[in-house]
């Protein structure tokens, strides 16, 4: 059998333990059924600051609210010390109503006007897409006579010497050569915004993109000074991932079989073969893998210790050593790593026949597939029963649609499944919770509760009912 | 030996064998092929050549020769290129060792480094490195010279005529019993084992692969080699796995016992070769001979020998030098406060030393400090105090740790007034103390 057993902190380990309480939840708020876990949030946090101070630096955790729509992750994470990156107006309103200061409130992505004015109004900092959001930022401000607001320029396409760094294109950001044209716009708008920062956000993986993008901004920033701004941090938004599986081991010789199966040297590991980005073509594999690398051994706060100890490609200190020495503050933006073992998704077993499960959920409740994150759900058997197993089983969605397949990969279960057993998709609550949920054939999106200590138990509430105060609070 | 052309200088290595007491096999004679003395460095001097000699004959001027490499066959076509005046183009992502690149920067060469991983995940994108630059190159219309190393059959037929009937030769026209060869493309292994094969059908064939999350310079992975247009498995009669650490074991015996000056992918042959080897010996009852291929040299990876063997390359310690400072030593550094500092350094005609980089100090400053970076000033302590006794002296840098470090060793140095500014430059800029760019 070829699994990939997913990493799974004490607290999760304990519900799952539980079988009562999950098969009680369930019964009560129905299938699927999604768990977050906020004061594991607070933890992430923690392991973040702790970075920051190993490289003593000051600066910002903001919370990538999109990674999960949860009213009880953003109260208590307003509770401590991080912010909060909103990408909406719904988002922008929904960090207000949890508490969020606008000091720490950054707003991000596409903007439209209603956005923009409530940013403004509230005086939260505004990532500045280009000039021309700039300039709608700056008329909106002058309309109303609002007070002047902070902005940070989102740059993008740096350039590296020597080798060519090559990057992906992206949509978002200002080209980092054209700056100086930014930097008229903010001297002529200075009544309306002024600059507190930049920034960079890149869709990779790689360090060493990374550290492009970073000592490019780092001359933005001087630029800025020498035109008599003074601006006082450097946002390099997030990609800190997360370590999904436990064994590395195991992610190795799956990935190794998929490719012999695409070469159809052994039977295949997923529905109709599918390749996941490979192909054969004259016994030769084509294509790569498009998948989350599931085992990554440095993730989250380690990810980001590595990058600040990463020596600038032309200064050759390390990231962190410059920032420091320029009196820059540091902003990151995690969603996915502050959520790292934050909830998990549950859903009951309808039927099984041969080596396929039917699941009251569907692929939208748990997109681990949509975002390429494999791993073996945990199965929690009814009592009493002997099975056999270990099996592989494929596991199939409650949608009258062909693809609704929760993952096109066989998965690996201890046991086989009976109707009436509950599967836990754990580790979900970054990007694999409610970021692709919806209504379609109606039917039902999961309903979201916390479940948290205090007092020295464990309690839980719906999502929306859940605030950081807790009676005889205990918090850890 | 005359020659009228570097190119004809590629090829005819030696094969050399292996001291017995080095390798310790009792039935079996072991030969490196010693394909780092070929002019560029490496066995890829020789696909190199075979495969660009009939692009470059037909090159117009101003074509750019292209490929997708990290390493040998780069630098072979760099030059290459570069004698017949034009330009080369190298795209990789696996370049991962910095003396290649920047020697490669050096012939000339043009280096596109492609972009890592998503992070969030576009299932649409599932272009392989090859492909993608098939892809640019054609967008950028025409112009280039592709060599397409890992699907050329060029790249073989190089050792069908090289490499494999030189070995023969060498062997007083006998094929070896065991031939060892780690596989990259696959060109050097499949080429000369074909050629082996005509001579003797038996001859066993191990080719050596690196573990999947391992890295070996010019080896591929047990899962890259299928992305190789040139691998077959049957051209094989075992694929093994070495290991980095394997490798160096390896290149360390080669190194230092035998007196070939090889690298890492050497290094891994002789160690797969030996490992193999030592498994059959023992039930051998004639003579065999085996060959592995020593791919090519050392001094291009000292940076990733030191990344895994730190203690190779150890030194004696420095004299005065802040990581022999005590907890003592650092508890009793000398610091002034913002204030303190300002009447006892500034006003008193002291000097203030800003240890941050040259960028961000030109950036903002206190007035009439000089800046000494810190990697600089430690460089000048080790000779000794780089400042008079008789003056005051105030240590600068970000957070005040640095400073505190550099404060406590002059002050066992024997600098009676040396101090740290307490929280740094940035507690300075907090207090709304004066900074100035000038």
């Amino acid at each position: 059998m070829l699994g990939l057993t997913p990493r799974i902190d004490p607290t999760i380990q304990s519900l799952l333990d539980d079988r009562d309480y999950l098969a009680e939840l369930l019964d009560a708020l129905g299938s699927p059924l999604a768990l977050v876990l906020p004061q594991r949030a607070t933890e992430n946090v923690a392991a973040f600051r702790a970075t920051f101070r190993r490289h003593h630096l000051s600066g910002r955790v903001h919370f990538a609210h999109k990674a999960n729509r949860s009213s009880a992750l953003l109260r208590e994470l307003a509770a401590g010390e991080a912010g909060v990156d909103v990408a909406s107006l719904g988002e922008l309103q929904h960090a207000l109503s949890a508490g969020f200061t606008a000091d720490r409130i950054v707003a991000t992505g596409p903007k439209n006007r209603e956005f923009l004015w409530l940013a403004a109004r509230t005086g939260v900092t505004v990532s500045a897409d280009s000039a021309d959001e700039l300039a709608e930022l700056a008329g909106i401000v002058s309309a109303h006579r609002l007070p002047r607001v902070p902005v940070t320029l989102r740059l993008s396409g740096f350039a590296s010497s020597g080798v060519r760094q090559l990057t992906r294109r992206s949509r978002f950001g200002t080209p980092a050569g054209e700056l100086a044209g930014l930097l008229d716009l903010l001297a002529g708008r200075a009544d309306q915004v002024h600059l507190t920062g930049v920034a960079y956000h890149l869709d990779t993986t790689a360090l060493p993109e990374k550290a492009v993008a970073m000592e490019n901004c780092l001359a933005a920033l001087d630029e800025c000074r020498a035109r008599g701004l003074r601006p006082r941090s450097l946002d390099i938004g997030g990609g800190f991932g997360v370590n999904y599986l436990a064994d590395g081991a195991e992610w190795e010789r799956w990935t190794t079989e998929l490719g012999q199966a695409v070469l159809g040297r052994r039977p295949p590991l997923t529905w109709d073969g599918h390749g996941y980005g490979l192909r054969a073509e004259g016994g030769t594999l084509r294509g790569s893998l498009a998948l989350y690398p599931a085992y990554r051994p440095v993730t989250g706060p380690a990810y980001l210790d590595q990058l600040l100890g990463t020596p600038a490609p032309q200064l050759g200190r390390p990231l962190g050593e410059l920032l420091l020495d320029h009196m820059y503050d540091l902003d990151v933006e995690p969603g996915r790593a502050l959520l790292d073992q934050c909830g998990l998704v549950l859903a009951r077993v309808l039927a099984v026949s041969g080596d396929r499960v039917r699941l009251d959920v569907n692929a939208r409740d748990v997109s681990l597939e949509e975002h390429g994150v494999l791993m073996d759900p945990v199965i929690v058997p009814r009592p009493g029963d002997r099975r056999t197993g270990p099996a592989g089983f494929y596991l199939l969605g409650n949608l009258c649609l062909e693809t609704d397949l929760i993952t096109r990969r066989k998965v690996c279960l201890p046991v086989e499944p009976r109707p009436g057993d509950l599967l836990a998709f754990v580790n979900t609550a970054g990007y694999h919770m409610d970021f692709n949920a919806t209504h379609a054939m109606h039917q039902p999106v999961a309903r979201k509760v916390a479940v948290y200590r205090s007092g020295g138990a464990r309690r839980w509430c719906l999502d929306e009912q859940y605030w950081p105060v807790h009676s005889g609070q205990d918090t850890p | 030996m005359r020659h009228d052309d570097i190119t004809e200088a590629i090829g005819n290595t030696p094969l050399v064998r292996i001291d017995p007491a080095v390798h310790g096999l009792a039935n079996i004679d072991l030969y490196a092929k010693l394909e780092l003395l070929n002019p560029f460095g490496s066995v890829k001097d020789r696909a190199a050549w075979h495969m660009a000699r009939p692009l470059l004959e037909r090159a117009a001027p101003g074509d750019t020769v292209v490929e997708l490499s990290s390493g040998n066959t780069a630098k072979a076509l760099a030059l290459l290129a570069g004698m017949h005046g034009l330009p080369f183009k190298s795209v990789t992502n696996r370049m991962k060792v910095p003396e290649i690149k920047e020697l490669l920067l050096l012939l000339g060469a043009e280096i596109d480094e492609l972009p890592g991983g998503s992070e969030c995940l576009d299932p649409a994108d599932t272009d392989d490195p090859l492909t993608r630059m098939h892809r640019q190159l054609a967008a950028e219309g025409g112009g280039y010279l592709h060599t397409d190393q890992y699907f050329n059959q060029r790249n073989v037929d190089a050792h069908v005529h090289g490499t494999g009937p030189e070995i023969v030769k060498d062997l007083g026209g006998r094929a070896p019993d065991y031939f060892v060869a780690c596989v990259g493309t696959a060109g050097s292994s499949t080429g000369v084992a074909r050629v082996l094969r005509q001579h003797n059908p038996d001859v066993e064939v191990i080719g050596l692969v690196a573990a999947k999350s391992d890295f070996i310079p010019g080896i591929r992975t047990i899962d890259e080699v299928h992305e190789v247009g040139l691998f077959d498995p049957g051209v094989y009669d075992a694929l093994e796995t070495v290991t980095a650490d394997q490798a160096i074991d390896g290149l360390l015996t080669l190194v230092r016992r035998c007196g070939i000056l090889t690298g890492p992918t050497g290094g891994g042959a002789f160690a797969g070769a030996l490992r193999h080897l030592r498994a059959v010996d023992a039930s051998l009852t004639g003579r065999r001979s085996a060959v592995f291929i020593v791919c090519d040299r050392l001094e291009s990876y000292l940076s990733y020998v030191r990344d895994r063997r730190p203690e190779l390359f150890g030194r004696p310690p420095r004299r005065n030098s802040v990581r022999t400072l005590t907890e003592a030593e650092l508890g009793a550094a000398p610091v002034l406060g913002i204030a303190a500092a300002q009447r006892h350094v500034l006003d008193a005609g002291g000097l203030v030393v800003d240890l941050r980089n040259p960028y961000a100090y030109q950036a903002l400053h206190i007035a009439g400090s000089i800046n000494i970076a810190d990697e600089v000033f430690a460089e000048l302590l080790h000779a000794g105090l780089p400042v008079s006794r008789g003056r005051p002296l105030l240590l600068v840098c970000p957070v005040g740790e640095k400073s505190a470090r550099y404060a406590a060793l002059l002050r066992r140095m024997g600098h009676p007034d040396v101090h740290s500014l307490a929280g740094g430059i940035i507690a300075w800029r907090d207090a709304g103390a004066e900074l100035v760019r000038d």
